[in-house]
């Protein structure tokens, strides 16, 4: 048995969530979501922004939005250009994080296919990316299937079906996938691709050529700066925090309103103890982008540094999110198990990422699962699973110290330091509250 | 944190309305999932874009071609802060086949790299006038290497290092874009001129002719809707022994030209890095105009994008859409023009063999088969979609505009050059002109875009300069960024009057005096006599450029889309 008490940030009192919990699904909606929709007007701007970081400025104007509308004005018959403009949308969404576009991309993805019901891969193709985009990875694999029967040389398809596949836990399936988009068009869409999978199997060297590829192709600042905060995230996971802090800073000269560097900036900010400036980032980040992972990393920076009460607060506010997300038919069991758990409510926290590993047997959620299950005490379930969860050979900080805790906590010290010694050897900052629970339980399995 | 709570505490006064309203008014979509891995389907890759490829004999210089194609679409003037550069993970192809394989027997190949200086203390593309290509004050520049292989020799280098012309930022950083014109066009040993750099898009058309394969109609055509935008072009002259079957062109005149592009293969397995340079993944390629468009239905466009020409005939869908096209039919159903009956032998000779009496189809002329060639054995030859040369037709002195169905056999598809109006010979030639002889009156005016906004050169490398002036900012016409083509200033150039005047010059003069004297010279009077038939009475409508604002729309920014290269997925 061990002594180290481990992982989940226990909620204080749980009467305090629930009172704060409806006032913050209000203020969620008011502030939060409101602010995210208006990020181009003036007013919910945030009153205070980092030196040099200016306003949000206005989200800019979408050139192939605008191409493709003005078109469908002259010729409202186009099917393939209404294609083009659902993926367009879709892009838009994933660029802002703003979930209102995913209607209007099935409207329009859904015209094109009224007005041609045949040989419309390129409308199929558009609905399994929205199908991904709203994690049902399942759905998305059947619209890419349908979409390749009909087209067998449409690289986004396989596009679709590879993001789907990796999310479901078919890591073979992913790579073929991958690969047949690859052999197809190589280019910026299958480069981003190719390198997660490598980094899924723990190719950090073959992730950062290509993500470096994928950003000298890159022409859209949106896309320049996905592939650098990707490279960055590469540089983060290994602890190499000066690259990862200037890949991120590129990202954002490129394109400020690329939400996702932001919290790269902040955890990089924490990580160096630039304590003020991670908060002020965490604060900023989740009033426009209030997604429940956001907050949840929020919170662990605040309880880290002992603020016990704001910590529950944005647990609470994660809650909100998730609860908003769920009561509007989405589903998403692997964030429920993360809140869950926050809260400190263990056995829902398993039961939902065991829900969620029932659906898709991805590494993430096997993680999770582990985690959720060894914080109610089941180490011995919670072994096989935090296993699985390195299984394809990622190198991840969190899934090694996630292992090293859980064998630890199962008396196996010998495993227990060389999977806690790995966590440390790839980033010792990973994460501001695990990081210290890293360190102790190294030197309580006898490494110094 | 203050932000925060400034921001907190002015909603929660609002909380009881937000909280009833929000929730009603929060349609299932409005809440941020935690995102998973989400990258980029749809992204912009112009870089790799095939837009048009031009191939004649060069007017002013005996005994050598020209190949002019380009890549990046809609190259808006002033496309700040990287403008166009070529892809420098990319090669750009060319590629002649003269023994009629569909394979090719020579190939050029164009690869480029950066010259960037900028480091990261600037954005700029230039920190002062450019006056020459070498200035110090660019600080982005690319430079290329061509490369020739022969009947599958392996490569050699023709030249490294070779200048790209910029592109042209505006007259007060580029006072005299002429001259980096001049200095980026190169002449190599053997006689080879080499181009590659930004270029007025030479394409002259209303898009929105083809709106009718959406149902909508030709009547509102008759704006050039590439007007005012560049693209990058590769442009290189050869002799013509460089490219003919056995180096004699007095026996095998005839080559078929096409244009690729190309990415390494990547692979993810194996235990090398994933890069590998041998093997190459064709992503872009280009013959004859407007087949992506008009011929190839949008389901096949990637398959024929990644197809190479010697396994076309293999694939039962490309070639049941040349012999049985969809425009002839939605164009029956909008104006009752009755479609020719399928199949389509005719446009099989147009787009995958070339005009030739030797393959049994129903154009009885040779012109632009490599079956032609004396040398070719005709169980070799496999048709194919390429654009068709023969080198040994005379260069028209006053072309017209609709080339071979205007009688001026110089013209597409005989080739093509600079000024043919692609989309009305081919719209007659999908509604059987080439055939029967008789152009479509109904059709006769096309697209109405006669002709390109600015005139082409004289001489090598022939395209325009590059616009200057935004395309989308209300103006909506072309610069009028003309070239006067005076020569590239090498002591072979003969410094000729432009041969090739813009088309909208030359509509009056197409008396057919060009063509017979065009048929004579080849020989073949009789057969091609019944491609020139319907000329008495196309009396061409010397129909100019209608300017924007003469067409009375206000809607000068309607350019619409070209269907396929750029449209994502």
């Amino acid at each position: 048995m061990s002594t180290v008490t481990s992982g989940p940030r226990r909620s204080s009192p749980a009467r305090a969530a629930v009172v704060v919990g409806v006032a913050t699904l209000a203020l969620l909606i008011g502030g939060g979501i409101v602010g995210l929709r208006t990020t181009g007007g003036s007013g919910s701007a945030p009153a205070a922004q980092p030196a040099g970081a200016g306003a949000m400025p206005a989200a800019a104007p979408n050139a192939a939005i605008e191409r493709a509308q003005q078109r469908l004005r002259q010729v409202p018959g186009d099917w393939v250009t209404w294609a083009a403009l659902g993926s367009a949308y879709l892009e838009r969404a994933r660029v802002t994080a703003d979930p209102s576009y995913y209607p209007k991309a099935e409207g329009a993805l859904d015209k094109s296919l009224k007005l041609r019901g045949r040989d419309n891969a390129s409308a199929l193709t558009g609905l399994g990316a929205l199908a991904n985009a709203r994690h049902d990875f399942a759905g998305a694999a059947r619209w890419a299937k349908r979409a390749l029967a009909v087209d067998p040389y449409a690289a986004e398809a396989y596009g679709v079906l590879t993001d789907a596949l990796t999310q479901l836990g078919d890591p073979a399936g992913a790579t073929g996938a991958v690969q047949h988009m690859l052999d197809l068009r190589p280019g910026l869409s299958a480069y981003t691709r190719a390198s997660y999978d490598f980094e899924q199997h723990g190719r950090v060297g073959d992730a950062r050529a290509l993500m470096a590829r994928a950003l000298q192709d890159a022409v859209d600042p949106a896309d320049i700066a996905f592939c650098r905060y990707q490279l960055g995230e590469l540089a983060w996971q290994e602890g190499r925090l000066d690259e990862a802090e200037a890949h991120y800073a590129a990202g954002r000269a490129a394109d400020p309103n690329y939400l996702p560097l932001r919290e790269g900036q902040a955890k990089v900010a924490a990580a160096r103890g630039r304590t003020d400036a991670a908060l002020r980032g965490y604060a900023e980040l989740t009033l426009v982008y209030p997604s429940p992972t956001y907050f949840l990393e929020y919170a662990d920076l605040l309880r880290s540094l002992g603020r016990t009460a704001e910590a529950d607060a944005q647990v609470s506010l994660a809650a909100a999110a998730q609860q908003l997300f769920t009561a509007n038919g989405g589903s998403d069991d692997l964030t429920g198990s993360a809140v869950a758990l926050a809260q400190g409510r263990t056995k829902d926290a398993v039961r939902l990422a065991a829900k969620e590993w029932q659906r898709r047997h991805f590494a993430d959620v096997a993680d999770a699962l582990a985690w959720a299950l060894h914080a109610d005490g089941r180490d011995a379930a919670a072994l096989p699973y935090a296993r699985k969860a390195g299984a394809l050979g990622a190198r991840s900080a969190r899934y090694a110290f996630h292992l090293g805790i859980i064998e630890l906590a199962a008396g196996d010290s010998a495993a227990a330091r060389a999977d806690l010694s790995r966590a440390r050897d790839i980033n010792p900052t990973f994460s501001p509250l695990d990081g210290p629970v890293l360190r102790s339980a190294l030197t309580q399995a006898g490494v110094s | 944190m203050t932000t925060r709570r400034k921001a907190v505490a002015a909603t929660c006064a609002a909380t009881g309305m937000v909280l009833g309203v929000g929730l009603f008014s929060l349609g299932p979509s409005t809440a941020v999932a935690s995102s998973h891995r989400e990258a980029p389907l749809v992204a912009a890759d112009p870089a790799i874009d095939n837009t048009d490829l031009y191939a004649f004999s060069s007017p002013e210089r005996k005994g050598y071609v020209t190949f002019v194609a380009n890549w990046i679409p809609f190259e808006e003037p002033n496309g700040g802060p990287n403008f166009y550069p070529f892809a420098t993970d990319a090669a750009y192809n060319i590629y002649v086949d003269s023994d009629g394989d569909a394979k090719p027997n020579a190939t050029f190949r164009f690869t480029f790299h950066n010259v960037d200086r900028r480091g990261n203390s600037t954005f700029l593309y230039n920190n002062g006038p450019v006056t020459s290509i070498d200035d110090e004050n660019l600080l982005f520049r690319q430079t290329y290497t061509l490369e020739s292989s022969f009947n599958g020799a392996p490569f050699k280098t023709r030249i490294e290092n070779a200048p790209v012309a910029p592109s042209r930022v505006g007259p007060a950083s580029m006072p005299d874009y002429g001259k980096l014109r001049q200095q980026a066009t190169v002449t190599l040993p053997g006689g080879w001129k080499t181009f590659a750099g930004q270029a007025d898009d030479p394409f002259f058309l209303d898009l929105r002719v083809f709106d009718l394969l959406y149902g909508g109609d030709l009547s509102e055509v008759g704006q050039d809707t590439l007007a005012g935008y560049n693209v990058n072009t590769i442009a290189l002259q050869v002799p013509y022994k460089d490219v003919a079957l056995g180096g004699d062109v007095e026996r095998n005149p005839v080559i078929g030209i096409w244009t690729t592009t190309d990415r390494p293969k990547v692979r993810m397995s194996g235990q090398t890095a994933p890069l590998t340079i041998q093997e190459r993944v064709q992503v872009s390629r280009l013959g004859n105009p407007l087949v992506n468009e008009v011929v190839v239905p949008s389901g096949l466009k990637d398959a024929f994008n990644s197809l190479t020409p010697d396994k076309d005939a293999s694939i039962k869908q490309v070639v049941d859409r040349v012999t049985n096209p969809e425009v002839p039919q939605l164009i029956q159903k909008i104006y009752g023009i009755e479609a020719p009956p399928a199949p389509r032998n005719d446009l099989v000779e147009i787009f995958l063999t070339g005009l030739t009496t030797k393959a049994n189809g129903p154009i009885k002329a040779d012109l632009n088969s490599q079956l032609n060639n004396a040398d070719v054995r005709a169980s070799d030859f496999r048709p194919s979609e390429m654009l068709r040369l023969n080198l040994s037709t005379p260069v028209t002195a006053q072309p017209n505009r609709l080339g071979v169905l205007g009688g001026d056999l110089q013209g597409f598809p005989n080739g093509r050059r600079l000024t043919d109006d692609v989309v009305d010979i081919e719209l007659q030639a999908l509604e059987g002109a080439a055939q029967s002889g008789k152009l479509v009156d109904a059709l006769a005016a096309g697209d109405k875009v006669n002709a390109n906004d600015n005139k082409f050169g004289g001489s090598f490398p022939y395209v325009a300069l590059p616009n200057v002036k935004a395309v989308n900012n209300g103006g909506g016409t072309a610069s009028g960024s003309s070239y006067s083509g005076s020569g590239d200033g090498h002591p072979d150039e003969a410094t000729a009057p432009s041969t090739m005047p813009a088309a909208g010059e030359v509509g009056s003069v197409d008396d057919g005096m060009t063509a017979k004297m065009a048929l004579t010279a080849t020989g073949s009077a009789g057969a091609a006599a019944l491609l020139v038939g319907g000329l008495w009475w196309w009396r061409r409508r010397s129909r100019p450029v209608l300017p924007v604002e003469a067409t009375g729309s206000d809607d000068t920014r309607s350019h619409g889309e070209r269907p396929d290269p750029t449209l994502p997925i």
